[in-house]
């Protein structure tokens, strides 16, 4: 297909005939062009897309059940109820848990990988299967590590055959289940984010090292002092791109109780929360929907927040490699 | 010290990587296990194969009908989506004016919204189409044409936002070459730019491939018909009856059912999804 291309760039004509072809004459016709080709995607994504989640944040001021329910408007009385609801906080707390916690394990493997990888035996292969689990369903994912925490599973079984019982825990009870789902968590995503952070570190040329070798710098000094300020802008994106991936935690959690019972409270997140309200619960309740709108918005904000944040690791000017 | 330091993390990282094939293998086991195996033997291989394991994941369970659903979805989807976002690329990319840095900062904007902030207007469009198309237009619905046109707009920001990048990268004399030759912009476009880009939009295709066919929240708040569901969620369905069938083994099969074509692409694309994932949105 390339060979075309080539071809006709082969068959480009000199400049000497380029001066005589109505420029403007072209130029217009590719602008007809423009819209035609656009506009689909943009009417798409405006009428499905764009429009419905601005009425979104319509109705998080509604108390609604659904088409065929009554609306009434109730003000920011969603968001106030929700500030007094013990569930809604527990379910925001854990999210900003989940996302500071895991954020801070996937920083730390990154970062260590950082320092040994570029130089590692065997990278390419290292990178492959740490990159793995990302790309399996967070459902397969859940339900994988769910049952090797399951308390007849492999991880109790091997505790009691390396002579370890009292380590034995119920994994999955209240207590210690939302501990289980962020680990789930940080092995289903770590390797995106080293691969990623690695991908910054390997547009940095090979010669900045050699010279911090000369002048005598350790491997830590290097990492220190060349890889972590020229991979700081990619770094930011990292964290912005975890904050965004990790507010909406849910399919994971989903996939430790199944379709039929309802995550306790100790392990929901507010994307579970919020589903529990679109769906009106597992136990045939009433949709919340107005609720659930509300909590979207405040997952938007906290998203934005953490946006901005990470934005700030960013340098402010723009770094040329060689 | 270092020394050690370093020496313990390598030793970790390829902790790390034995952990993740380990796991590979593991389900694999247990898909052609015994339910009583599984737990008696959870490190062992099986004693016998229970290679039907499979067979009644595929038709008792109803994942055959499910996986069925998830290729058609997917495949539909990722056609449309590649439909519509190459065409508005590259007008965005090579036709557009001033207009086309806010259209480009318009559809990144798309990406960083949570799909929670979507999630109740979306069910509330879904109930209204499927109403306002029974009652009025065709007389019947499916929901999984409904899924298809979400699945089809929440992919649209991602994809036109790296296929502006790729068609800004090529070289525009090329272009300027196909003109000067007589071709019209459009076939300029159709047999010229889009052969050029083609690495590019597979990349874009197979991403969009994978995300789809892992996707799960949209189906379970808009398909309330188990025979239209797909694999994920079927899965799930699957888990929940575990308590009466205690089907492991089957249900492991299962999670190979719905992994394995993702390790089979990520094998055959390998470094360009890699690549795909970091490096476009690293720009």
């Amino acid at each position: 297909m390339t060979v075309t291309a080539s071809d006709t760039a082969l068959r480009a004509p000199s400049a000497g005939r380029r001066a005589k072809v109505p420029r403007g004459a072209l130029q217009g016709e590719r602008r007809r062009l423009y819209l035609p080709m656009l506009l689909p995607a943009l009417i798409a994504y405006l009428v499905f897309f764009v429009l419905p989640s601005l009425f979104g944040v319509v109705l998080s001021f509604a108390e609604w059940s659904g088409l065929g329910t009554e609306l009434s408007w109730v003000g920011f009385s969603n968001y106030v109820s929700m500030a007094g609801s013990e569930l809604f906080r527990a379910s925001f707390v854990q999210t900003l848990i989940l996302t500071l916690v895991v954020g801070l394990a996937l920083f730390l493997i990154a970062g260590a990988s950082m320092i040994v990888l570029r130089t590692a035996r065997g990278s390419a292969f290292i990178r492959a299967a740490v990159f793995l689990p990302f790309m399996i369903s967070p459902i397969a994912v859940g339900l994988a590590v769910s049952f090797l925490f399951n308390p007849d599973g492999l991880i109790n079984t091997v505790l009691g055959a390396l002579g370890l019982s009292e380590l034995r825990q119920p994994w999955l009870a209240p207590e210690l289940i939302f501990n289980v789902i962020m680990a789930g968590v940080v092995w289903s995503a770590a390797g995106f984010y080293v691969v990623l952070v690695m991908s910054a570190v390997d547009g940095i040329p090979p010669s900045y090292y050699e010279v911090a070798r000369i002048e005598g710098a350790s491997e830590l000094q290097q990492f220190r002092y060349v890889t972590l300020p020229l991979t700081r802008d990619m770094l930011a994106i990292a964290a912005s791109l975890w904050a965004i991936a990790g507010i909406k935690t849910f399919e994971i959690v989903i996939a430790f109780v199944g379709t039929a019972g309802t995550p306790p409270p100790e392990a929901r997140t507010l994307a579970v929360e919020q589903y529990l309200r679109v769906t009106g619960g597992r136990e045939g309740g009433l949709a919340q929907l107005g609720e659930a709108a509300a909590i979207g918005i405040v997952m938007t904000v906290i998203t934005a927040v953490l946006i901005v944040l990470s934005r700030r690791i960013q340098r402010r000017e723009r770094l040329e490699l060689a | 010290m270092i020394r050690a330091g370093l020496a313990l993390i390598r030793a970790l990282i390829w902790a790390w990587v034995l952990f993740n094939v380990g796991m590979v293998v593991w389900v694999l086991l247990n898909s052609v296990k015994s339910s009583r195996e599984i737990f008696d033997n959870p490190a062992g291989l099986p004693a016998t194969w229970m290679w039907e394991n499979f067979a009644t994941a595929w038709s008792d369970s109803g994942l055959g009908a499910a996986a069925i659903n998830s290729v058609v979805l997917t495949l539909v989807s990722v056609a449309l989506i590649m439909a519509l976002s190459i065409p508005a690329a590259y007008a965005v990319a090579r036709l557009g004016g001033r207009s086309s840095g806010p259209v480009t900062t318009f559809f990144a904007v798309g990406m960083s919204i949570p799909f929670q902030a979507f999630a109740v207007p979306m069910v509330l469009i879904g109930a209204g189409l499927s109403r306002f198309m029974i009652d009025w237009v065709t007389g019947v619905w499916d929901t999984r044409i409904t899924v298809t046109l979400f699945y089809v707009v929440l992919s649209l920001p991602f994809s036109i936002f790296v296929l502006i990048g790729y068609f800004r990268s090529l070289p525009g004399d090329v272009e300027e070459a196909a003109a000067l030759d007589g071709a019209s912009p459009f076939r300029t476009f159709r047999q010229i730019m889009v052969p050029l880009a083609k690495p590019g939009i597979t990349t874009v295709a197979v991403l969009n491939a994978l995300s789809l066919w892992n996707e799960t929240v949209i189906v379970l708040m808009l398909v309330p018909d188990q025979s239209a569901q797909t694999l994920n969620v079927a899965l799930l369905n699957f888990y929940s009856n575990m308590q009466y069938t205690s089907n492991w083994g089957g249900l492991f099969a299962g999670v190979v059912i719905v992994v394995l074509p993702m390790i089979a692409t990520y094998l055959w694309f390998g470094r360009r999804i890699v690549n795909g994932m970091t490096q476009g949105i690293g720009k």
